[in-house]
């Protein structure tokens, strides 16, 4: 962050920096309310269980953490999380990627758009948990079947915001870059893609909240490693400490990815990003 | 020379569509500045289209240095009044003046010395590293001007460019765009429904009519001598006329 500011008083002028300071105060008010909510929860939690509710049912925070210690400790949560994560990270690649190629030719061809809409309006019904079943048959139990899955939950989010943003982009904007000589492919690449940038990002941090969420079942129906495996065994030997050591690495690599991935945005996507509120 | 000589557009099918202009005929000689005032909805947008070859015509001839028009070209700039949507929002000021300059690869150096030409014209150069959300509306519009003054256009076609902007402001670029005019000696032709923003600006104002079938009412030349004041009693009696040739249209609106 500190580098973060010189750079803008390098740019802007020293006029700005009163108001960046009061930005950084004012954002340490949601840290706190964070502080105080989370200290907040973990207490009910743990006067709860056994005042409340049966300790095995609902074990206390304490007792996740106890045991989440050696299993940190022993590389296994380690081993699940990364074996998840690569599943998630190269489902969510390719599935953007594709998406991105795609819905940038769709949202330019009407034809292929009018053909290909009436399709995607009913596959994108299909969760990736309802794909579970015929994703093992198609590529079994190892790594392709993880893959498709996610590819399948990224790719319809990320499709239909490509479209919206190259459908989206204003036609002024395009027809001042044709005064200004630009020819059909140049306005495609120099106006309408910068111009849908934020949609697709968009469309990518919806898609990459979801592949968090078609990991686990996948992986609890079909594999032998990863989190959903380590929370399905765990439901089986109705271990509840484990399972909510489990839930506890989903909720904090969801959480972990989307804050990585927004942050990777704001550096290298800045410029594409910081009007799209504004305009 | 812009030639304009019995155009007439017509918007869906020629026989049942809706039939938005009708053999309106104007010449433009160079260096001319031309107002076009009418009514919400008479076809001004629709003409400043077809002169720019964004759309078609369903009749008649367009005709610019003699030659016919059949698309968009960089001797015809066109300006929006909405600038934020015209202008590229991840460019800084001084970017989006390039832009049309580096796609006809003019080497870097004269890039830079027409950049800051246009740049001080319109008087943005000490923006050039903003981007355009962090500038105001009017600084926006100079924007725009200044990057399509880059390209050396013989024409400007104006789309009520200051329509959005409040009285000063307007004022303002009103006196601004006149300066412009007069260094530069383009074309200009500058839609406006706005009765003494035509008289200011103009050497003539083509009056519309409301559609369908709109056209050209009146061409009235405006003789008062620049600069002109909106106080003085000519400025007055050209309003009234100018009031009067709309007035016809306007009751028409109104009942
Ligand atoms: N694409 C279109 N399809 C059908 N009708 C259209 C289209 N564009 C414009 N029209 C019609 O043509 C007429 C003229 O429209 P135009 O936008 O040129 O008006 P204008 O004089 O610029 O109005 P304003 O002062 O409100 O901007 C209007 O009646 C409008 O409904
Ligand atoms: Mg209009």
């Amino acid at each position: 962050m500190a580098d973060r500011i010189t750079d803008d008083e390098l740019t802007e002028g020293v006029a700005r920096r009163p108001r960046r300071r009061s930005l950084r105060l004012g954002m340490l008010r949601p840290a706190a309310m964070a502080v105080i909510a989370f200290s907040a929860f973990f207490a009910v939690w743990e006067f709860a269980s056994g005042q409340l509710i049966s300790p095995f049912l609902l074990p206390p925070p304490s007792k996740v953490a106890q045991t989440a210690v050696p299993m940190l400790e022993s590389g296994e949560i380690l081993r699940h999380a990364s074996i998840s994560l690569w599943r998630v990270f190269v489902g969510f690649t390719l599935g953007s990627l594709v998406a991105i190629v795609l819905g940038v030719i769709m949202g330019r061809l009407r034809l292929v758009n009018e053909l290909a809409d009436p399709v995607i309006e009913f596959l994108r019904y299909l969760s990736p948990t309802a794909m579970i079943p015929i994703a093992v048959i198609w590529f079994g139990i190892g790594e392709a079947s993880k893959y498709f899955l996610i590819f399948w939950g990224t790719v319809f989010f990320v499709l239909i915001n490509t479209i919206a943003g190259v459908m989206r982009t204003p036609v002024p904007r395009q027809r001042a870059a044709q005064c200004l000589g630009a020819s059909r492919l140049q306005i495609f690449l120099t106006v309408v893609i910068p111009s849908s940038v934020p949609f697709i990002v968009t469309g990518m941090r919806v898609a990459m909240a979801s592949s968090f969420m078609s990991i686990i079942p996948a992986e609890m129906l079909a594999a032998n490693s990863g989190i959903g495996y380590l929370l399905q065994a765990s439901a089986i030997m109705v271990q509840t400490d484990r399972i909510f050591v489990a839930l506890a690495t989903i909720s904090a690599l969801g959480f972990a990815t989307d804050r990585l991935f927004r942050f990777a945005c704001d550096r290298l996507l800045h410029r594409y990003m910081a009007w799209s509120g504004s305009n | 020379m812009l030639t304009i000589d019995s155009v007439t557009k017509i918007f869906g099918e020629p026989a049942t569509g809706y039939r938005a202009l009708k053999d309106v005929s104007i010449e433009v000689p160079e260096g001319e500045f031309l107002c076009l005032l009418g009514p919400s909805g008479c076809g001004k947008t629709t003409l400043m289209n077809i002169m720019a070859g964004f759309e078609g015509i369903n009749g008649g001839r367009v005709l610019l240095h003699g030659r016919p028009v059949t698309g968009p070209g960089r001797d015809r700039m066109m300006f929006f009044q909405d600038a934020g949507s015209a202008l590229f929002p991840w460019q800084t000021v001084e970017e989006n003046v390039q832009y049309g300059l580096k796609l006809q690869r003019i080497p870097a150096a004269e890039r830079r010395r027409r950049v800051d030409f246009n740049l001080s014209m319109v008087g943005l150069d000490e923006h050039r590293r903003k981007f355009p959300a962090q500038l105001s509306g009017g600084m926006r519009q100079r924007l725009q001007i200044a990057r399509g003054l880059a390209v050396d256009p013989d024409i400007l076609l104006m789309d009520e460019p200051f329509g959005a902007l409040d009285a000063m402001s307007k004022r303002r670029m009103q006196g601004f765009l006149l300066d412009i005019w007069q260094r530069t000696g383009k074309t200009i032709v500058f839609v406006t429904h706005d009765i003494a923003e035509a008289i200011l600006l103009a050497d003539r104002i083509a009056v519309m009519s409301v559609g369908p079938d709109s056209r050209f009412r009146d061409i009235v030349t405006i003789e008062i001598p620049r600069p002109r004041d909106p106080s003085s009693p000519g400025f007055g009696e050209v309003y009234a006329q100018i009031e009067r040739l709309l007035g016809h249209d306007l009751d028409r609106h109104e009942g």
